[in-house]
């Protein structure tokens, strides 16, 4: 006889992905249907260079929300934004195009802005939902006032990225480099740490976490990974853009609650918020196929909101048993 | 100048500087406020030639009272410890809808209040929806707000042939009600300057007067000695979503009348001043105190701000960046969470 | 200057929470090797003293010594070797067992034991003390409460800590587990443990400390040697004086029996499975109620307003005109005259935002409602004012905040919001916590006097001396049903002990008789 227990406690650890794999699944279906290209190499090729900077801005947020204290990050879309434009008006403008200072660069702001929000979180002891919502107030000020309008050019190394030819492309290397962080995060004691914290921060203090250092931690590590998404962004777009970026909070946002990931802390990880990253994408290239015309900015919008309804309800229906249990 | 509904009771006699220094310290939030604003008008005095005049005051008041009309339902679910971030887009999507009903043939009165009605019955099904998310609500507020957005703009895109954008032939009396020369029995007062003050004294009444106003203050402060009390938080959740889904259509509707043409992004701005009217004002946001006083408050403070940083040559991106500034330093003097020492 | 062996010495040690002061110039030390009991009633400032020793808390003013150095952090005291078990079931429901017993074992980054390792001294220890094989990987959430705390127990036996604080901690354990517990802190004290157990519960010490510190009002009362800690000379120290003997017997006649019940409860079930309760409340009459912890008196209390609703039947509140109706939920018990009180006046209490007057005015609102809702003051007011005399609350300036007054007179607002409405029944779920003996005495005397106007009382406490020349009856709980109605002379230390510990009459008897002889 086979000992199936091993297997039942990952499943049972592994509950909240049931969703997010189900749903990707029957989009991978529908897009076959809809849009066989999307399987070809280039396909493959165009939808890595398209969802990278998702996937990346997701992954950003997961560690933030594990901290707990309802933390989502509303500021990553414009802190992605202020990279992004600060690296073509600031750094390419200077002259300093090497791929050592970009990513230096990229990975420095990223980190710090989001250190800087974790130390106000810590000791100004303000609700993280309004800390990053006065980010996303100032970062979205603060790229106007850097770049008020669209343009610019990206160093010449990065103009080849943004082709979406092959597969094994740059981008896709800087997703796995995304993926290998995190990879190396769950390995060390950090990410117990982590876990605990947001789940009950009164049992991690009082059991000798330093809670405070975790959260540091992981603002630091959802910072770099917001590094990251800025400069695959920067080679999507292949120019600087101060508003653009800002969708890419709500879309994080949805991507993350639809990967399985609990706001109020404790819960996620690197798979579901690449997966709920990947199904928004699958959805939105879906919305894509149909001809909606001038509908079609509309069509998304509301799908995104319909979308991330939907997974909220799914998300609470799964956990209220639970806290009914703990009353 | 708070609405905290704390009645003034027959009290002991207190010598006169104790009494003094005691109301001082029962609405500092509302004496910080004051003296804001006051420090504001004095630089802006100082700095700006023609700060203080008429036609600036005016066009202030004007702007703080689209800000302060679309501020109420914030400032209640802020009571309550939420925040509705679903407010711009509905401003925007009654913006949009008012023009594209009156093409359609329908009397602008009428149209204005399907909307304001519609705006309330979709904010009761936000709050229905975020209810049991708590924490989170906000958040299911935003996902909620780009559905809403999202199926105006499509129903307005339906019948024209341009996406986006929908022009009407806007009467006379709207546009007057909002327009910067509008004109208040021959006063020279935009009547929404007038409506927020009517809307204002309304509310404050009905905050002090009423059961409902009175299970605000008790949810904020406490939900369990609230529910031992019979206090239906479900009920009162539903009914400040229902009250800022109607505030912000009606907004959307007057702002029609100031700008000409629907526009679907004239809510944007909102999505942020509303929370920083409340939380300028002094209304904490983990609930329970502060008021619709202290947000006209900071509708006021917020409005003499940006006109004196535009005053002073600002961008709008640059005012962004200050008001966004503000905001933290405003919440840690209301609003701490306390230390998790105090919480074992 | 320290005596080489103290794990802890605190000397002249000052805190304040706000206008409360939790501790005042307290000293405190304990040895190696000893399990030394902190005494003291609700309130005294025992649990706030654990917090200091633990890092949690700082104190304000004072000299603290745990293990040679002064902790300022959780992490540093559990560097030092000290783990406590807070009062709190403190888990983390979405985590595994492994993960809740080792959380803030490891190093910042770095892992200390192997997965594997982990996986079996987590399924060792919980087979040890729970005799249970549970899986370690199960999330917590899933496993009932008494587990929950025996994970909490394990996660600070894991650290081998040097000295091991007890903070009100077997509360959710039963007997046979309580012991199991006092045999592993022998075993520790054996191995050179200094142990805290923080407790107001005087029965369970008598067993097993070496030492006794007491404390009242935030200050040391005294220290108390193995020969001399008894229930005699740990209640002498723990409360005033004066305080046995009270003031007037508040105790009702006696003879009632001939008027028909105000309520009646019959083959009630809380839980699934649990005893069932019988119970009749004649007007005049003052009950009180009482037990171990979980042993479901509270959750009786809870069921008697209809906060929570039973597995099985439902308070019958018998009406004046003859009809009978049943509390199946809060409104009912208001709309039938049963009004509530809660001694959690934080969490269900009070409003801390709001001034004095609107605490107590918020309960009658409701039931003088103008045309569309609109309140009416005219009646609140005078009510304020009545309640004010009745229970002379010391309010001040009544727009002031509530938390402007004492722990006392704000849980005399909230007796007297239960009084203003009028009710011909008052539930009170243990009033009297941490609030001063003026305070108690004018609870008993109104809650008396209501009685004797024909109203009827049900009291919660969880110290037994309250109901002494107060209650009429006792009905004490054990396992979810009422063991045992004491009444008359029965209402004594003794008997109420002895039954809230399942006892027969005759063990209690011995039980005290073997002690004395001791």
């Amino acid at each position: 006889m086979i000992d199936t227990k091993p297997f039942r406690s990952l499943m049972r650890r592994n509950e909240h992905l049931f969703v997010p794999i189900a749903l990707f699944i029957v989009l991978l279906v529908a897009a076959a249907l809809r849009s066989p290209g999307l399987f070809t190499s280039s396909g493959v090729a165009g939808a890595i260079l398209v969802a990278a900077p998702l996937i990346l801005a997701t992954m950003a947020l997961t560690p933030i929300v594990m901290a707990g204290r309802g933390s989502v990050d509303l500021a990553v879309g414009p802190l992605l934004g202020f990279i992004n434009v600060t690296l073509v008006q600031w750094l390419v403008g200077s002259g300093w195009t090497s791929p050592v200072t970009i990513f230096a660069w990229a990975l420095f702001v990223g980190a710090a802005y989001q250190v800087l929000q974790a130390l106000v979180i810590i000791y100004v002891r303000v609700a993280p939902v309004i800390v990053t919502l006065s980010s996303y107030l100032f970062l979205t000020g603060v790229n106007l006032m850097i770049m008020p309008r669209a343009g610019g050019v990206v160093p010449e190394w990065m103009t080849k990225w943004g082709a979406g030819t092959s597969i094994i492309s740059p981008v896709l290397f800087v997703l796995i480099a995304g993926l290998a962080i995190w990879f190396v995060f769950t390995r060390t004691a950090f990410h117990i740490h982590l876990r605990m914290t947001g789940a009950d921060e009164r049992m991690a203090y009082t059991s000798g976490v330093r809670t405070n250092w975790v959260r540091i931690g992981a603002h630091l590590l959802g910072g770099m990974l917001v590094g990251l998404a800025a400069i695959c962004h920067t080679a999507l777009i292949s120019s600087g853009d101060p508003v653009q970026a800002g969708t890419y909070t709500l879309q994080a946002i949805t991507a993350l609650v639809l990967g399985g990931a609990s706001l109020s802390g404790g819960r996620g990880g690197a798979i579901g918020s690449v997966l709920g990253a990947l199904n928004m994408f699958l959805i939105s290239h879906l919305l894509a196929t149909f001809n909606f015309g001038m509908f079609s900015g509309f069509a998304t919008q509301i799908s995104f909101g319909l979308i991330l309804i939907i997974s909220l309800l799914i998300n609470v229906l799964l956990t209220a048993p639970k806290i009914q249990a703990m009353r | 100048m708070t609405s905290t509904p704390n009645t003034t009771f027959p009290r002991m006699k207190a010598p006169a500087r104790g009494r003094m220094l005691q109301w001082i310290r029962c609405n500092r939030p509302s004496v910080i406020g004051v003296g804001l604003l006051v420090a504001l008008v004095v630089m802006g005095s100082l700095l700006v030639p023609g700060f203080i005049s008429v036609q600036n005051a005016r066009s202030i008041l004007l702007l703080a009272a689209f800000l302060g009309l679309a501020s109420l339902g914030q400032t209640m679910v802020a009571l309550l410890g939420g925040l509705d971030l679903s407010i711009p887009y509905v401003i925007g999507a009654a913006n949009i809808l008012l023009p594209s009903l009156i093409n359609t043939g329908m009397p602008a009165g009428l149209a204005m209040a399907i909307l304001v009605l519609a705006g309330l019955v979709v904010g009761a099904l936000n709050g229905a929806l975020s209810y049991k998310l708590q924490g989170q609500a906000l958040i299911m507020s935003l996902g909620f707000g780009f559905a809403v957005v999202g199926a105006a703009q499509i129903y307005t895109t339906l019948g024209s042939a341009v996406g986006g954008n929908v022009f009407a032939p806007i009467p006379a009396w709207l546009t007057n009600i909002a327009a910067f020369n509008g004109r208040f029995f021959g006063l020279p007062i935009p009547p929404v300057i007038v409506i927020w003050i009517a809307v204002t004294v309304v509310t404050l009444f009905i905050v002090r007067n009423t059961w409902f106003g009175h299970s605000l203050y008790a949810l904020g402060g406490s939900r369990v000695a609230a529910s031992r009390l019979l206090i239906s938080e479900f009920r009162t959740w539903l009914a400040v979503h229902a009250i800022s889904g109607g505030m912000s259509a009606f907004t959307g509707v007057l702002l029609l009348g100031f700008s000409g043409g629907g526009y679907v992004a004239v809510g944007d701005p909102y999505l942020f001043t509303t929370v920083a009217a409340v939380v300028i004002g002094g209304t904490s946001l983990l609930g329970g105190g502060g008021g619709y006083g202290s947000t006209v408050i900071g509708a006021l403070v917020l409005t003499v701000l940006t006109s004196l940083l535009v005053g002073m040559g600002m961008s709008f991106a640059a005012q962004q960046a200050v008001v966004g500034l503000l905001i933290i330093p405003m919440v840690a003097l209301y609003a701490r969470t306390p230390h998790i020492r105090s919480q074992i | 200057m320290n005596d080489r062996t103290l794990a802890v010495d605190l000397s002249g040690v000052s805190k304040s929470f706000g206008e409360t002061r939790a501790l005042v110039n307290c000293q405190f030390s304990a040895r190696a090797g000893e399990v030394h009991a902190i005494v003291g009633e609700n309130g005294s400032g025992k649990s706030t003293l654990a917090k200091i020793i633990s890092g949690v808390l700082r104190e304000d003013s004072g000299e603290v010594h745990v293990l040679g150095a002064t902790p300022r952090n959780p992490v540093e005291a559990q560097a030092l070797g000290v783990a406590t078990i807070f009062q709190e079931v403190l888990v983390a429901d979405e985590a595994s067992v492994i993960d809740n017993l080792y959380v803030g074992l490891d190093g910042l980054l770095r892992r200390k034991f192997s997965a594997r390792q982990r996986e079996q001294e987590a399924r060792s220890l919980l087979k040890r003390f729970t005799g249970l094989d549970i899986d370690p990987s199960m999330p917590v959430g899933t496993l009932p409460l008494s587990i929950k705390q025996w994970i909490v127990i394990c996660r600070a036996i894991l650290r081998q800590p040097k000295l091991l604080i007890l903070d009100e901690s077997s509360a959710a354990l039963d007997l046979d587990a309580t012991m199991r517990l006092h045999g592993e802190i022998s075993r520790l004290r054996d191995a050179g443990t200094c142990v805290l157990i923080v407790t107001h519960r005087i029965s369970e010490l008598v067993r097993i400390a070496d030492r006794a510190t007491v404390l009242r009002d935030g200050s040391t009362m005294g220290v108390l040697d193995k020969v001399d800690i008894n229930e005699k000379n740990l209640l002498e120290l723990m409360t005033p004086r004066d305080r046995h003997v009270s003031e007037a017997d508040n105790r009702g006649s006696s003879k009632k029996a001939a008027l028909p019940p105000l309520m009646s409860i019959s083959d009630l079930r809380s839980v699934q499975g649990a005893e069932p309760i019988n119970f009749k409340l004649e007007p005049g009459t003052i009950v009180g109620v009482t037990g171990l912890d979980g042993q479901g008196h509270e959750r009786f209390i809870a069921t008697a307003v209809g906060i929570a609703s039973a597995h099985q039947g439902a308070p019958l509140v018998h009406l004046p005109d003859g009809s009978i109706a049943a509390i199946k939920k809060l409104s009912d018990a208001e709309a039938l005259g049963v009004a509530y009180v809660s001694g959690d006046r934080k969490r269900e209490g009070i409003f801390p935002d709001l001034s004095v007057f609107e605490n107590l005015a918020l309960g009658l609102y409701r039931d003088n409602l103008g045309p569309m809702g609109f309140i009416q003051r005219a009646a609140p007011v005078s009510a304020f004012a009545r309640e004010v005399q009745r229970f002379s609350i010391k309010v001040g300036n009544a727009s002031n905040k509530i938390t402007s007054l004492s722990g006392g007179n704000q849980q005399k607002v909230l007796v007297a919001r239960a009084f203003a409405k009028k009710p011909r029944l008052i539930v009170l779920n243990d009033p009297a916590r941490g609030v001063d003996l003026g305070t108690k005495r004018d609870f008993y005397r109104e809650l008396r006097a209501f009685a004797d106007d024909g109203g009827a009382v049900i009291y919660l406490s969880s110290e037994i001396e309250e109901f002494i020349g107060f209650a009429d009856r006792v009905d004490v709980f054990v396992d979810g049903g009422i063991f045992r109605s004491l009444t008359g002379d029965e209402i004594a230390e003794e008997p109420i002990l002895a039954a809230m510990f399942g006892q027969a009459l005759e063990a209690a008897m011995t039980f005290d008789m073997q002690r004395a002889a001791s």
